[in-house]
């Protein structure tokens, strides 16, 4: 369900704004440590499972307003070296400012030990994670689907020029996407961190990963996203249940055996 | 710049003077690597994101054989040129068939399948370990151990590399890949089998990739994790953006500064790729078009001032 999250922020991105974003995964860990950080000046999960989001949100509508939007009209080359560079001066700066030895974070009380499900026996917290991330994507797909604003955000992937002469501001619309994306990478993060810990690559790790969803549901696609991100999820559980070594492997794998059959994704169209 | 050939044997000359033969070496195995890159960027129009997954195979299996079957360094180059070459052809059939953000995306993912596997493999790659005592094995009484000797070799290598590539962008293929660039749908009209091209295109600079990957594990004696890893596939897209793709020789104006700037980083700081994201970030924004370009507009700007 996390992949999704991660999926659904990255598509939202490339989508509209047409970019290679090497720093999703750089965001995702910002809000990991966001949240760990928060925690200690709130003393409350909640509050800081709030606020950490909201900071990666307010940091990708930083990162768009002073750089990304001066790029639009340079190549994929310049973009690209621009959201690594980015990515760069992320992760290293979550090493100087939190060391680079990773850590453990433990979920709130209310949410340690685990639920007897009759048939099997699950963490309380990852049930939790799975309801957070559930309404989220229900949340986000709700807001694109039937509101005002979502709606323009879907135009603006299927058409900028024409959403521009409809007199929308679309500079404030690209802005806005990758504050959301962030948003989302943020909150995946900050879901994620009670459940692997901290490390200062993780954001790598999850990068690939965000890009394969994409690859795989289609670029700009949500649905697909949502369903590719579920779908690898459970391929990775599933083998990670038999051989352990070879779960993020198969992910990657999984993606080229699918391009091989269909080029475009399983939902692309393009 | 009328005289490349004479610059650059120049600096070849002079480079092992000003820093470690090491270093020097690594410059130049940088620059294959970039070249490389650059018949897929630069000439052809494809941003590859994953061009460490040619170097860092041929490193790993070149390296390996020469660990335990002690195989002579000729074989071993043939090797690495032969993994990355297929490398390539199987990341290049599965990305060639798209464009834009998507084929990025793509290399970059398949890039991490590579890393990945090198990660878990631990038995023979050594995980993140690296895999250390990559030997240098002597060849009819040349020693390579020396490591100037190994310089000249490695320099003699980059100076054929660099001939064959300006051979290959000026052949016919290298005008059609060029076309590619310009105009996929014309070339594709014209009647150019426009995916093949670029596969050849892609199995071309892996070749030139795999190369650059064995060099670098006999430099260093090692293969690290970091050579397969897509950090690596950044610096030499970012090598290549600040020499100037799309010319010859700028990616070899690349390397030198490059390797030069994240030399002199290391020593000063450990949290050096900071400062690296930093010059990134500075290049982006500042000076797009790279050293060549901006060489060229520095002359325009003189020649038109010396007229008036």
């Amino acid at each position: 369900m996390l992949y999704a999250l991660m999926g659904l922020g990255l598509s939202l991105i490339t989508g509209i704004l047409n970019i290679p974003n090497f720093a999703h995964g750089a965001l995702f860990a910002v809000g990991a440590y966001f949240l760990v950080s928060f925690v200690g000046v709130f003393q409350n999960f909640w509050i800081a499972l709030i606020v950490a989001p909201l900071g990666v949100a307010f940091l990708g509508l930083v990162i768009e307003y002073a750089g990304i939007r001066r790029l639009y009209a340079a190549g994929h080359d310049y973009q690209l070296l621009f959201t690594f560079g980015l990515a760069l001066i992320l992760s290293e700066s979550i090493i100087l400012v939190w060391g680079p030895v990773g850590s453990s974070y433990l979920p709130p009380p209310l949410l340690r030990g685990g639920v007897d499900l009759g048939f099997t026996f699950y963490p309380k917290y990852r049930l939790f994670v799975m309801v957070m991330a559930g309404l989220l994507v229900l949340a986000t797909w709700l807001f694109l689907e039937k509101t005002r604003y979502g709606a323009i955000m879907r135009a603006g992937i299927e058409n900028k020029e024409m959403v521009s002469l409809l007199g929308i501001d679309i500079h404030w619309l690209f802005t806005a996407a990758f504050a959301l994306g962030a948003y989302l990478a943020g909150i995946a993060g900050a879901l994620m961190a009670p459940i692997r810990g901290l490390s200062p690559t993780m954001g790598v790790d999850m990068l690939g990963i965000a890009f394969v969803v994409v690859a795989l549901g289609g670029l700009g696609n949500l649905l697909g996203a949502i369903v590719a991100g579920v779908l690898i999820g459970i391929a990775q559980a599933l083998v990670a249940a038999y051989w352990i070594e070879a779960s993020t492997v198969v992910i990657f794998a999984v993606m080229a055996a699918v391009l091989l059959v269909r080029p475009q994704g399983l939902f692309g169209i393009r | 710049m009328k005289h490349p050939w004479i610059l650059i044997l120049a600096s070849i000359l002079l480079l092992p003077l000003i820093v470690r033969p090491a270093i020097a070496s690594e410059i130049w195995i940088f620059a294959m690597f970039g070249l490389g890159l650059n018949l897929l960027l630069g000439y052809t129009g494809m941003l590859s994101f994953g061009q460490s997954t040619f170097f860092g195979s041929a490193a790993y299996v070149a390296g390996w054989l020469l660990k335990y079957y002690g195989i002579n360094v000729f074989f071993a180059l043939g090797i690495g040129i032969g993994v990355g070459a297929l490398s390539a052809l199987v990341v290049g059939y599965l990305c060639v068939q798209r464009s834009g953000l998507y084929f990025i995306m793509l290399t970059f993912a398949l890039n991490q399948l590579f890393y990945f596997t090198a990660y878990q493999w631990t038995s023979v790659t050594g995980g993140e370990d690296g895999m250390p005592g990559v030997p240098r094995p002597e060849f009819f009484g040349i020693d390579f151990k020396d490591p100037l000797v190994y310089y000249a070799f490695v320099s003699l290598l980059f100076l054929l590399s660099l001939f064959l590539m300006k051979k290959i962008v000026e052949s016919p293929l290298g005008t059609i890949l060029q076309a590619i660039r310009e105009n996929e749908v014309r070339a594709d009209a014209v009647g150019y089998a426009v995916p093949r091209f670029k596969l050849l295109a892609f199995v071309i600079g892996g070749a030139f990739s795999g190369l650059a990957g064995v060099l670098y594990a006999m430099l260093f004696g090692i293969v690290p994790l970091e050579a397969i890893s897509f950090v690596f596939s950044g610096n030499v897209v970012f090598a290549t953006l600040i020499g100037g793709s799309g010319s010859l020789y700028g990616p070899v104006i690349g390397s030198v500064l490059f390797i030069w700037l994240s030399e002199s980083m290391s020593n000063m700081w450990a949290r050096w790729p900071l400062l690296l994201g930093v010059a990134f970030v500075i290049v982006v924004m500042f000076l797009r078009g790279g050293v060549v370009e901006a060489w060229t507009r520095f002359w325009i700007w003189r020649s038109s001032k010396q007229r008036t």
